[in-house]
């Protein structure tokens, strides 16, 4: 079976009667840049830290029929232990402080940490409330931001690859940079 | 008999007529004033006696070293609620031993206020976690809203309900979850791999909203209802907005009142679409949700043509909408519903044929009707277990009074009921959003809203997981107080006793089953 013939032959599954060019576009150039950054795939927890559930749907929709991220070489995994990076979604709660922050020491390295949504990248409406430290760098170092109310499984795919740009061409040098913090390999 | 003169009537009733109060109605509202304790004492136990639910229970502060107990019933058969009013100072009686539900309230008052509640049989913290410190009370007007430094839990760490026995463990879960979920914990005590008991604990998504709204303006404070719970975020804003527009006298226009009503029921659509994929995803099922989580995108689309969001924020406003629906897209939202009911029938249809499927769902997670009055357990939770509650249909508000509600209760209580009742509701939701663009008549969406009044009021709504009920109090054009209580925040301590008997296994599908908002309850 010849390459052409496996792009355009019939398929097992059932034809999807949509397509999102766009979307299809920056995902290819996300896994494009994975494999450039990871030479592999991108395992990433998810952790929300005081969101009000809109954040998380999107990133469920993530793995829905119409985007389908792991076809881009993302994975959201169970355990922060299998994670190379760590979305948190709302502003940072006092009760969720502690967890947050177990769950970013649980990561090996590159401990990766992207913040979805407005509330937490900077807190957002919560303010000066008593029950918030704020957005998700009061408490972790973020990576990169992905702001929004929330923002749609589009913007968070575009976010993920400013986030491997970023590692490619070494802009990011914040201790949390995973490539950085990876023990020198002896010759 | 409406029920100003039934409660006119227990009172007098009372044993040898001892119970004395001053009853008032006025917007929809009895209010009942006992002049002492044993009144109101004697004053619950006759509204318990005659099948009065409490919905919702908060305290607001009236001077330096006074307070205010606020409770509001409800009685099936009458649109009214009853709102009695309690003076207290440090420490009130409880009333959790006649109104199971009340136990969280009241754990929310010593929390917010530092009043204490004498009879109770749970005093824990709730909102405030071990990280907070002692004598912290955040909704106590003497605190002025700030960030606070928290250090090490200085508080003792959480007692969990001890079971013990021989061949019991435990299993702690959370709070954070293995899935995109939101946090919660969940300490289940075990007998091989049967549950014994399960506890919850909540609030990890504490946020402060009710503080956070106080100072501000109403019109300040819908983005703030919205965030209550980001899927019920319509709910939300349309029953704030209900409140403000009872408290400024302000009469939206019937276009808005249609406007209003698709959009909840879309909100029901999308929301419904997601449980029912969740719990065939639950039983290891992700080929036969693809079909709904396919819909599902769909309608948030749809949402988002609609009114520039996929979760429908910003766009209810005091006095009515912000913008209007073109005809174009109440066009598209009817030719999009006509192909979907097909399409979603058959998936329904085909998933329920499938025997792996029946066979978890079934005799899975079984709630009793008799949990529902005891939890004041609402939405299709509780209509899948005997209940028949249904705001829009028992207190119509936006378009509900002009398009009949069809009644749908079911009996069994378990997964399958909730599978069923959900489906059957987004068909439902699909009429009347039909019956709303049919009948839609012309003219502005949006009321004059300028002039603000000061007053307190009470609105409830139907949200997609049940009766959600707000308060707004409003003084010198900014908010005194809020309190809002979503249906999750009851529904949540239905779970505890679901689960009972059940293998541990089951218990994603039977969260699933219930989908309840975290952060709607934890607020």
């Amino acid at each position: 079976m010849n390459v052409i013939s496996r792009i355009i032959g019939r398929k097992a599954t059932e034809d999807f009667a949509f397509t999102d060019a766009e979307f299809e576009k920056v995902g290819l150039a996300l896994k494009k840049e994975i494999d450039g950054a990871f030479g592999r795939s991108l395992a990433i927890r998810e952790v929300d830290s005081g969101s009000d559930n809109a954040a998380e749907i999107e990133l469920v929709n993530l793995n829905t029929p119409h985007y389908d991220i792991e076809r881009f070489g993302v994975s959201f995994v169970a355990s922060p232990r299998h994670a190379d990076a760590m979305i948190v979604t709302g502003a940072v709660t006092q009760n969720m402080k502690i967890a947050v922050e177990k769950t970013y020491e649980a990561m090996p390295a590159p401990k990766l940490v992207i913040a979805v949504g407005d509330d937490a990248c900077t807190g957002g409406i919560y303010g000066n409330s008593y029950a918030v430290l704020g957005g998700a760098d009061k408490v972790v170092p973020v990576d990169v931001k992905i702001p929004g109310n929330p923002p749609a499984p589009a913007e968070i795919l575009r976010g993920l690859l400013a986030l491997m740009k970023k590692i490619r061409t070494g802009k990011i040098t914040a201790p949390s940079a995973g490539v950085h913090r990876m023990p020198p390999s002896k010759p | 008999m409406g029920m100003l003169n039934e409660i006119e009537n227990i009172i007098s009733g009372s044993e040898g007529g001892k119970l004395s109060a001053k009853i008032a109605e006025s917007g929809g509202e009895v209010r009942i004033v006992p002049h002492g304790n044993k009144d109101f004492e004697e004053l619950m136990r006759m509204l318990e006696r005659n099948g009065f639910a409490l919905m919702s229970l908060f305290c607001v502060q009236t001077s330096a070293k006074e307070f205010q107990l606020i409770y509001a019933f409800e009685k099936t058969g009458h649109p009214e609620i009853a709102v009695v009013h309690r003076r207290a100072g440090e420490s009130a009686s409880s009333v959790a031993s006649l109104f199971p539900s009340a136990c969280w309230y009241e754990r929310e008052i010593t929390d917010g206020f530092g009043m204490a509640f004498e009879g109770a049989f749970d005093g824990r913290r709730l909102f405030l976690h071990e990280t907070y410190p002692d004598g912290f009370h955040p909704l106590l007007k003497s605190f002025e809203n700030r960030r606070i430094e928290c250090s090490r839990p200085t508080a003792e760490e959480y007692a969990f309900k001890k079971m013990e026995g021989e061949g019991v463990y435990h299993i702690p879960v959370g709070p954070v979850h293995a899935g995109i979920i939101e946090p919660g914990h969940f300490r289940f005590s075990v007998i091989g791999e049967t549950i014994f008991n399960m506890e919850i604990r909540m609030f990890y998504k504490h946020r402060g909203i009710e503080k956070l709204a106080e100072g501000k303006t109403p019109e300040e404070c819908i983005g703030i209802a919205e965030s209550i719970s980001g899927d019920e975020s319509v709910a939300n804003a349309v029953a704030f907005c209900m409140a403000a527009e009872k408290i400024g006298g302000i009469v939206i226009p019937e276009r808005a009142r249609r406007i209003r009503t698709i959009l909840m029921e879309l909100e029901r659509i999308y929301s419904h679409l997601g449980d029912i994929a969740g719990m065939i995803i639950d039983v290891a099922y992700p080929a036969g949700a693809s079909p709904f989580f396919v819909m599902r995108e769909e309608a948030l689309r749809l949402n988002a043509e609609l009114t520039g969001s996929r979760f429908m924020k910003n766009y209810v406003c005091i006095g009515g909408v912000r913008k209007d629906v073109s005809t174009d897209s109440a066009a598209k939202i009817s030719r999009w519903l006509k192909e979907f009911s097909a399409r979603f029938d058959s998936a329904v249809k085909e998933i329920l044929s499938f025997s792996m499927v029946v066979d978890r769902f079934e005799g899975t997670g079984i709630i009793r009707a008799g949990l529902i009055a005891p939890l004041h357990l609402t939405g299709p939770a509780a209509r899948a277990s005997s209940g028949e509650m249904d705001t829009r249909r028992d207190r119509p508000y936006a378009a509900y009074g002009s398009i009949p509600i069809r009644r749908m209760s079911m009996k069994e209580g378990d997964v399958m009921a909730r599978f069923k009742m959900k489906a059957a509701e987004i068909g439902e939701s699909a009429r009347i959003i039909k019956a709303c663009i049919g009948g839609m008549p012309e003219g502005p969406v949006r009321a004059d809203a300028a002039n603000a009044r000061d007053g307190s009021a009470f609105s409830v709504v139907e949200a997609p997981r049940g009766q959600n009920v707000h308060w707004l109090c409003v003084k010198g054009g900014v908010m005194e107080r809020y309190k809002a209580r979503t249906a999750s925040f009851c529904n949540w301590q239905s779970i505890e006793h679901a689960v009972i008997g059940n293998i541990v296994p089951d218990f994603p599908l039977i969260n699933k089953s219930l989908n309840l908002s975290y952060a709607g309850t934890d607020l």
